[in-house]
């Protein structure tokens, strides 16, 4: 999932100091998990707007916000609020904010969020970086994520820089290797992934903007 | 061939030292070291942004100690460039008549001065070694052809401190695999973790440098244990200089080193010694005088 947090206020404050009625998007999937997205932090929006004297024409929550023509079809039937309002408040991840600026180009789209990165979720709002999206996927060879999970992005075991299995850039954390390494040696794979070189890393499939569509 | 790898593969023992380039336009002092150092070591190691803590290039350093006569060894990370960068500055230090490289992935931004800049690691260290030795047979690391082939003798650092140790005795293999013709240790301060080391080690035909620090005062104990990555001070140790006068620290350090330094001399442990002394000349001096003495 993609991992989100929300603002802090005061920059939110500057964003729309200049107008005075809203629409609130939110979105049921990433975000909702998040608690970034959900019914509750709608309201809670709409809430802090209200107190500062600003209205809200009204407010949806987007089943898959990234997705744009199921978007668009959701928010046919507010048509009316959005035109009252002066602006769109985005409570989604980045991609779901883009998807409100192409179906409303004329309106300022505010995102009310932080987009951080693809992730999981261990405890309930406990979220871990999993996945840089490279675009080449290793994991059958390392076992976790080393391109995301080592800082180095070292492919070929660790540097010298673990101390007591601990990571040298973040000495709470295992070093990815160190994971990596007892992964391998449960699989019987050792050997066989010290066999061979992994590399150089073809980073120019992690080039931005990526585009892909199923032939 | 550079005199380091003549002398290594004579089986001399060799004697290496740190510098780390000036922060800043001012290089009077590091050429003053420079001067000094020359008639006591084999070959001086620039460091590469050290800790991720930016400097002068090693590059210019380098050619600034080889005008002087002094052969230099560069030491190249992989934190700040990207396997262009690294290429490229690589041809340039072979046409400055730099030959001995140290290469190595590079400690993060985040340990540094500068930890807002955006890491490169666009490769690791293994794949760098792959490239130099790509540079050494002719051709770039993506196989195309060059004009003319660099002669660098290169080597890899190795941290025998490692706890658990075997991913990194594997890392050696692969390093060694990929071309390494000497290693560097992360700095020791006992022999046991280099004997052990060395069991490894001995079974490979490569040539092992210890890393030495010169221990200056509890606050750079602790910074070492503490800020350092890699590097795991031994409780012994720790307790011994608390036990000290503060005074009597940077005397002890010496002994410390110099004893170190002769034990492995006397059982051949390695095939030679890196003094890491934060540039402080004087203490390498002393060092090597306390090496003389005992001899
Ligand atoms: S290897 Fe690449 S695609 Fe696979 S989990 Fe890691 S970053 Fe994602
Ligand atoms: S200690 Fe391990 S996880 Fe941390 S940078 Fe080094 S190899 Fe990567």
């Amino acid at each position: 999932m993609i991992i989100t947090r929300k603002k802090d206020l005061k920059e939110i404050e500057e964003y729309i100091e200049n107008f005075d009625k809203f629409f609130l998007i939110g979105c049921s999937e990433c975000a909702t998990l998040c608690g970034t997205g959900s019914e509750e932090a709608i309201l809670n929006l709409k809430q802090w707007l209200e107190n500062n004297n600003k209205k809200v024409t009204g407010w949806m929550i987007a089943k898959t916000g990234c997705q744009i023509l199921g978007t668009k079809r959701e928010l046919s039937q507010y048509r009316q609020d959005i035109e009252e309002a002066q602006c769109i408040m985005v409570l989604s991840c980045g991609a779901g904010t883009q998807s409100i600026t192409e179906l409303f180009e004329e309106k300022p789209v505010i995102p009310v969020n932080d987009t951080l990165f693809i992730g999981n979720m261990r405890r309930l709002r406990e979220f871990e970086e999993r996945c840089r999206a490279c675009g080449e996927c290793f994991l059958a060879i390392t076992g976790v994520c080393v391109v995301t999970l080592c800082p180095k992005s070292m492919l070929n075991g660790p540097c010298g820089g673990y101390k007591d299995g601990k990571c040298e850039v973040n000495p709470l954390r295992k070093c990815a290797w160190i994971v990596a390494y007892e992964i391998l040696k449960k699989r019987g794979l050792i050997e066989k992934f010290y066999e061979n070189i992994l590399g150089p890393k073809d980073w120019s499939k992690a080039n931005s903007p990526r585009m892909f569509k199923e032939k | 061939m550079s005199n380091l790898k003549k002398k290594l593969i004579n089986g001399d023992f060799v004697i290496t030292v740190e510098i780390t380039p000036p922060k800043g336009t001012e290089i009077s002092q590091m050429v003053n070291k420079l001067q000094e150092l020359k008639l006591l070591v084999d070959a001086v190691n620039f460091t590469d942004n050290p800790s991720g803590k930016m400097r002068m290039c090693s590059l210019a350093a380098c050619k600034i100690s080889l005008d002087l006569g002094f052969e230099p060894v560069l030491q190249m990370t992989c934190r700040d460039r990207n396997r262009i960068g690294i290429q490229s500055d690589l041809l340039g230090a072979h046409a400055l008549g730099i030959r001995n490289l140290l290469v190595m992935t590079g400690d993060h931004p985040v340990m540094g001065d500068h930890k807002e800049a955006k890491p490169v690691y666009d490769i690791d260290s293994s794949i760098l070694l792959k490239l130099v030795n790509n540079l050494n047979n002719g051709f770039d690391l993506n196989g195309n052809k060059l004009n003319g082939k660099t002669e660098f003798f290169y080597g890899a650092v190795v941290n025998p401190n490692a706890e658990p140790l075997i991913p990194q005795l594997k890392r050696f293999e692969q390093k060694l695999k990929m071309g390494a013709e000497f290693f560097q240790t992360q700095m020791i301060f006992e022999t046991a973790l280099l004997e052990k080391f060395m069991e490894h080690a001995g079974k490979f035909n490569t040539k092992v440098i210890a890393g030495i620090v010169i221990i200056r005062s509890k606050k750079m104990l602790h910074y070492l244990n503490s800020k350092v990555p890699g590097v795991s001070v031994p409780g012994w140790l720790i307790d011994k200089i608390e036990g000290l006068k503060d005074e009597d620290v940077e005397k002890f350090g010496v002994e410390l080193a110099g004893k170190l330094i002769l034990n492995i001399m006397e059982q051949k442990l390695c095939h030679g010694i890196h003094i890491m002394a934060f540039s402080k000349v004087e203490e390498v001096k002393n060092l090597l005088n306390f090496i003389k003495i005992k001899l």
